[in-house]
């Protein structure tokens, strides 16, 4: 089975903070990581490799340095990894995104089974997995807990819903977002980290992917960010006086008010 | 070309910018900001520039006619039957929205026999009811409904289209814009219709609630968005115009995905998923007013939580404990009796919402994080607040 | 005296009474100053009632220093702002701090550069805005309870794991200042006030001098919290750093920050039998650079650690460890750049390889996340052990942890843990054992199942305490003396020279109502 797993590189916290001086906005971790919620989707595929054998290709789209992150999924078991590096994919919104992943998998070719992360800690979306399949016309799964079953050409898996779980059987290939609940990722061995510096990693830019200029980048994304603040914190709390009477009557209509 | 420009002869040097990049995509060049290839176009350095020097270049490439497109369309998300309460609250945001576009609030209703809840939707800010009812329609399937948005995006042109966070619309709305080929925010907390250019203004916490965006879709059509449950309103209000319409069925391959079981159950028990947490420490005093606490818990529909002491002295079970060492908990409310707030415990509730705390002591840690702080006697207040909610619960029971 | 600011002991305090040690004490009266004046009013109060006052931060402490025998509580908690920076002219940065400042949050606010300056002077400010701009820096002491306070951690020299690269907390504190037993008070700072051989001459902000003869004793050979600090020609500053709050109440510290390696790496290197893992430490001792930290956990650890995950829901997210390992060794790697973080990496593989150990058989960590699930894990240790003490102390209250926290010279660190593993042997006990094997400081905690086993726990431990002790050891390394381990100070010393101690604790704590119980008794003077 040739699975393919998506990896996004971002900042190891979401902390910000204001500069003193200049008031504007500073993000602190410098410092990137595999997206946590992707490492789940990586031990997964890792895991269905170890059970019935396979390839495991880690994809990314992003900046070179994230080559990097590349070789971390290599040290944890991935064969090896495809880098979607190009100047002209800047300023991608997701549609730009999934457009530019589905020319990856396009170019890895005969792709079996497609794994991604429930979302992004630095965007929060979620919407890379469904875009990224409708790019490719394949269907999709999203909040998998499960995997239950697989083979080379069906999956049975159990997924989160609004009102319960569902138990659910599809044909490959497919793509699968994968809930924490799935597994527990592993930490690369000495030797995973030393072997994935040799790891083959593939660079693809927009020409070699034959990329539609206009489906990329700025240019192919429709929604622009036109600002962005630090939200207000409550950090005064507000003091709730009078006897007790009057305190759990005031406790009451806060509660009704927040619930 | 597009991209970030630095307007050379308006930047002073002053490397603000650079510090504001999480990239390193910016350097000083001859006293100048220049950007490198590790740019995202994240945008967070034309905010910082106090000379304006900075810019965001985008080519227009799009060519639709923005003008066929109008109303604003909300995505009705049914579970067996149940509309979901988020639809209610995006009509009525959507009907707050439409006086400033002068356009129809169009609800989107697609299930297996659900037209009875048609006028529900009317209540809440429909104009129009567009429905389908199908059999194949009864699961919430990604490879079926996809088809029937793309003929009603295709057919309607809706300027805005509206969704709820939840799983399954915030899977089905990327797909049909992917489908599309539109943009899409996500989990938007506040939707305005902007003054000048008419555009529906999306603003979305990003990194983890850390910062908030502020996105547009100036050039493709529909305009679309999904909004958590619980974020927008629901106001019940009639409208004099109670149309509905009927939408054919388009042609649907054989899904792919075939469902194999259906399990409903409620969400889960532990606490670090409950929404509503009554929490207790050492400051209730006896043992015996634990049962104060479980009442109330059970009156808000909630859970209780304690702090370590008391499952150190044996009072609680570890399951429910709090903190570092317990349980993460994220409740959109936390009522907190008599805990004074240790630091391993603070760390086990930043995620709350909404903290009420009432303790005797007024300088405890908790009063720190809390929202609101009540300073007195625990039990007091637990006792008041009981026979209150008792009260009102026969109340309605009469009514 | 002000009611508001003393309170009765009521239940409500009853925490108060214990600390991380599970041992419980007892007190008529506790206050909560959040300010040097209302220090010195409650002390000069309790001075002239003779009450005796214990100290207390965040009672994170495992020797129950902070555990009241009768008398007053002194809570210093609320009593946590930061209060200023400073820089000097070798660029390293200085915070000045009040004792009741907790650890983690200290470390947080250097990580975020998110200081309340809103109270500071005009030139902290300024010294403020240098250091956003510089390089990430930290507090280098780092006991594995993030929730103690600063201030109990100068009381008790606390160290941690990277106290194998950084040394412990007394390296970087620059100045106290503190209230003595009769509300005087005292400023003391490094490099400003020296010995004279063993004679120390102190002068109190009042302008009082205090003369004194300084004990006679050497210490250890190896890391050390036990008893006062004391050697020819020392600095006045550390007599009170590691004094376990028996010569005064410390009101204000000042910190050295040092600036954070660029590259912190961590890795936990499995091992399929424990006399293999000790020689892995010893050659990575002796011929690895970069290395902050070396710690160990055996077997009964890792057992109890899975048992407690099985029912622990805020375990559930650590990582499983394989059935066949025996012990584990952590390596903390803290270099300038990625290149040679990986030649240090391919030099631990091969001098793992070499001690009968595999490679495979390791975690690597290389970024903040990865990191801190090894933290958590490491963590997860002793709080697992303490929730099985805890079970077993709701059926015979007699019951407590007894840990070690003892440290040797390099060249016994196999002979003492082959003791440790036969007594307890021999005597059937059950235990488990972690820490810092890099400075040759284990913890072995004794895990009593009934109160044969306590007595003999008990016995075994001051057979260890002579052991070490002969063996040029520390009978406390980092957790300080406390209440619990002051008969093992005296092993370690002698009476005589407890009778020292007690002589300098006379002069600056007259009516010796401070602290009373730890590190000695002072009713039992042997003349």
């Amino acid at each position: 089975m040739k699975i393919v797993v998506c990896v996004k590189q971002v900042p190891s916290t979401n902390e910000v903070r204001l500069d003193p001086e200049t008031n504007t906005i500073i993000r602190d971790g410098k410092q990137s990581v595999i997206n946590p919620f992707d490492t789940y989707a990586l031990e997964e595929a890792i895991r269905i490799k170890e059970k019935i054998q396979g390839e495991v290709i880690a994809l990314s789209m992003g900046i070179p340095a994230a080559e990097k992150i590349l070789r971390d999924a290599v040290s944890v078991g991935a064969d090896s990894g495809m880098l979607l590096s190009d100047r002209s994919f800047a300023g991608a919104d997701t549609l730009a995104t999934a457009y530019t992943l589905s020319l990856g998998v396009k170019k890895i070719s005969e792709v079996d089974l497609i794994l991604c992360g429930k979302m992004a800690v630095d965007g929060d979306t979620a919407q890379i997995g469904p875009e990224l399949a409708e790019n490719l016309k394949i269907p999709h799964i999203t909040n998998v807990s499960e995997i239950i079953e697989i083979n080379d050409s069906e999956i049975i898996c159990r997924t989160i819903t609004e009102t319960g779980k569902r138990l659910v059987k599809t044909k490959t290939p497919v793509l699968l977002t994968v809930l924490k609940d799935i597994n527990m990722p592993r930490l690369p061995s000495i030797d995973g980290v030393i072997n994935s510096l040799d790891a083959p990693v593939a660079v693809e830019n927009a020409e070699s992917l034959g990329a539609n200029k206009s489906y990329i980048g700025l240019s192919g994304s429709p929604t622009q960010v036109v600002k962005t603040y630090i939200p207000e914190r409550k950090n005064e709390s507000i003091e709730i006086k009078g006897d007790s009477e009057t305190k759990s009557e005031k406790i009451n209509s806060v509660i009704k008010e927040v619930i | 070309m597009s991209g970030l420009i630095i307007d050379s002869d308006a930047c002073r040097g002053c490397g603000i910018c650079i510090k504001s990049c999480s990239y390193e995509a910016l350097e000083m060049k001859d006293k100048k900001a220049q950007v490198n290839e590790n740019c995202v176009l994240c945008g967070m350095c034309i905010e910082s520039c106090p000379f304006d020097a900075i810019k965001i270049e985008k080519e227009k490439t799009n060519g639709i006619e923005l003008e066929d497109y109008k109303d604003i369309w909300v995505f009705i998300e049914q579970n067996d039957g149940e509309i979901e309460p988020v639809s209610y609250e995006l009509l009525s945001k959507a009907r707050e929205l439409s006086k400033e576009r002068n356009c129809s609030v169009n609800a989107l209703l697609l299930g297996e026999d659900i037209s009875k809840e048609a006028d529900k939707l009317f209540a809440y800010g429909a104009n129009k009811v567009y429905i389908s009812e199908y059999e194949i329609l009864k699961d919430n399937l990604e490879e079926i409904y996809v088809e029937f948005l793309d003929k009603v995006v295709l057919d309607y042109k809706p300027e805005i289209f509206l969704f709820g966070a939840t799983n399954f619309g915030r899977s089905i709305a990327p797909r049909i814009a992917a489908r599309v080929k539109t943009g899409l925010t996500a989990d938007c907390t506040i939707l305005e219709i902007d003054e000048e250019s008419g555009l529906l203004n999306q603003t979305r916490p990003a990194f983890g609630g850390n910062l908030m965006a502020q996105i547009v879709c100036p050039e493709h059509r529909p305009q679309m968005a999904t909004v958590r449950p619980g974020v927008m309103e629901a106001v019940k209000k009639e409208t004099n115009t109670k149309e509905v319409i009927n939408i054919d069925m388009p042609s649907i391959k054989e899904p792919s995905i075939k469902i194999l079981e259906n399990i409903i159950e409620k969400k889960a028990e532990s606490i670090s998923d409950a929404e509503i947490i009554v929490s207790v420490g050492r400051g209730i005093g006896s043992q015996k007013n634990l049962a104060l606490v479980e009442r109330l818990a059970e009156l808000l529909g909630g859970k209780v939580g304690v702090s370590r002491p008391l499952v150190d002295v044996g009072w609680a079970d570890q399951k429910n404990q709090i903190g570092q060492t317990g349980s993460i908990v994220a409740p959109k409310l936390l009522v907190t009796f008599g805990i004074s707030g240790a630091i391993q415990h603070l760390a086990g509730i930043s995620g709350a919402e909404t903290i009420i705390s009432i303790n005797t002591d007024k300088d405890a840690a908790i009063f720190t994080v809390a929202n609101y702080k009540v300073v007195g006697d625990c039990v007091e207040i637990l006792k008041s607040m009981i026979s209150k909610l008792e009260k009102k619960c026969e109340k309605e029971q009469v009514v | 005296m002000n009611n508001n600011i003393i309170h009765c002991m009521k239940e409500d305090y009853i925490e108060y009474l214990r600390d991380e040690s599970r041992t419980i004490g007892r007190a008529e009266s506790i206050s909560f100053p959040k300010n040097e004046e209302e220090i010195i009013g409650i002390v000069k109060d309790m001075y002239s009632k003779e009450i005796p006052i214990t100290i207390q931060g965040a009672r994170t402490g495992l020797a129950a220093g902070a555990v009241p025998r009768k008398g007053h509580v002194l809570n210093l908690s609320k009593l946590n702002n930061i209060l200023g920076m400073r820089v000097d002219s070798e660029d390293n940065y200085y915070v000045t701090l009040q004792p009741g400042t907790i650890l983690s949050q200290f470390k947080e606010k250097i990580k975020l550069r998110k200081f309340d300056t809103t109270k500071w002077d005009f030139k902290s400010k300024r010294v403020f805005n240098d250091f956003c701009k510089k390089e990430e820096m930290f507090f280098s002491p780092d006991p594995t309870e993030t929730s103690a306070t600063i201030g109990g951690m100068v009381s008790c020299n606390a160290s941690g794991a990277r106290s194998y690269m950084y040394g412990p907390t007394r390296k970087y504190i620059e100045k106290l200042k503190l209230v003595l037993s009769n509300g005087d008070t005292l400023t003391v700072e490094r490099g400003k006030n020296f010995a004279n051989g063993r004679k120390l001459e102190l002068k109190t902000d009042e302008g009082m001098n205090i003369e004194f003869k300084l004990p006679k004793y050497f210490m250890p050979n190896s890391k050390n919290a036990s008893g006062y600090f004391v050697e020819d020609n020392m600095d006045a500053v550390d007599l009170f750093i590691g004094a376990d709050g028996t010569l005064g109440i410390i009101t204000e510290i000042e910190v050295r920050l040092l600036k954070l390696p660029e590259i912190i790496w961590g890795v936990s290197c499995f091992f399929e039998n424990e006399s293999a893992a000790i020689k892995f430490v010893e050659e990575i001792r002796s011929n690895q650079k970069d290395i902050a930290s070396i710690e160990f956990f055996d077997k009964n650890a890792l057992d109890i650690l899975k048992k407690q995950k099985e029912i622990n829901p805020g375990f559930e997210r650590l990582p499983d460890v394989d059935e066949k390992m025996k012990s584990v060794i952590y390596l903390e790697i803290h270099t300038e750049e990625e290149k040679e973080a990986l030649i240090d990496l391919k030099k631990i593989a091969k001098i793992m390889n070499d001690s009968q150990g595999s490679s495979k058989n390791t975690w690597v960590a290389k970024n903040d996340v990865g990191l801190n699930r090894l933290i958590f894990f490491r963590h997860a240790v002793p709080e697992s052990v303490n929730m099985l003490i805890d079970e077993r102390k709701k059926e015979n209250s007699k019951i407590t942890k007894l840990g070690t926290d003892m440290s040797v010279p390099d060249e016994h660190l196999e002979k003492v843990i082959k003791m440790y593993k036969k007594d307890i042997i021999k005597e059937k006990l059950e235990s488990a054992t972690w820490g810092h094997i890099g400075d040759n400081h284990l913890h072995v905690n004794i895990l009593p199942r009934d109160n044969k086993d306590y007595d003999k726990g008990l016995n075994l431990y001051e057979k260890w305490a002579k052991k070490v002790t002969e063996l040029g050891g520390a009978v406390s390394a980092e957790h300080g003396v406390g209440k619990l381990k002051s008969k093992y100070l005296k092993v370690m010393y002698g009476q005589n020279h407890i009778d020292e101690m007690i002589d300098i604790k006379s002069k600056l704590d007259p009516k010796l109502l401070l602290s009373p119980g730890n590190l000695f008794e002072v009713g039992k003077r042997s003349e």
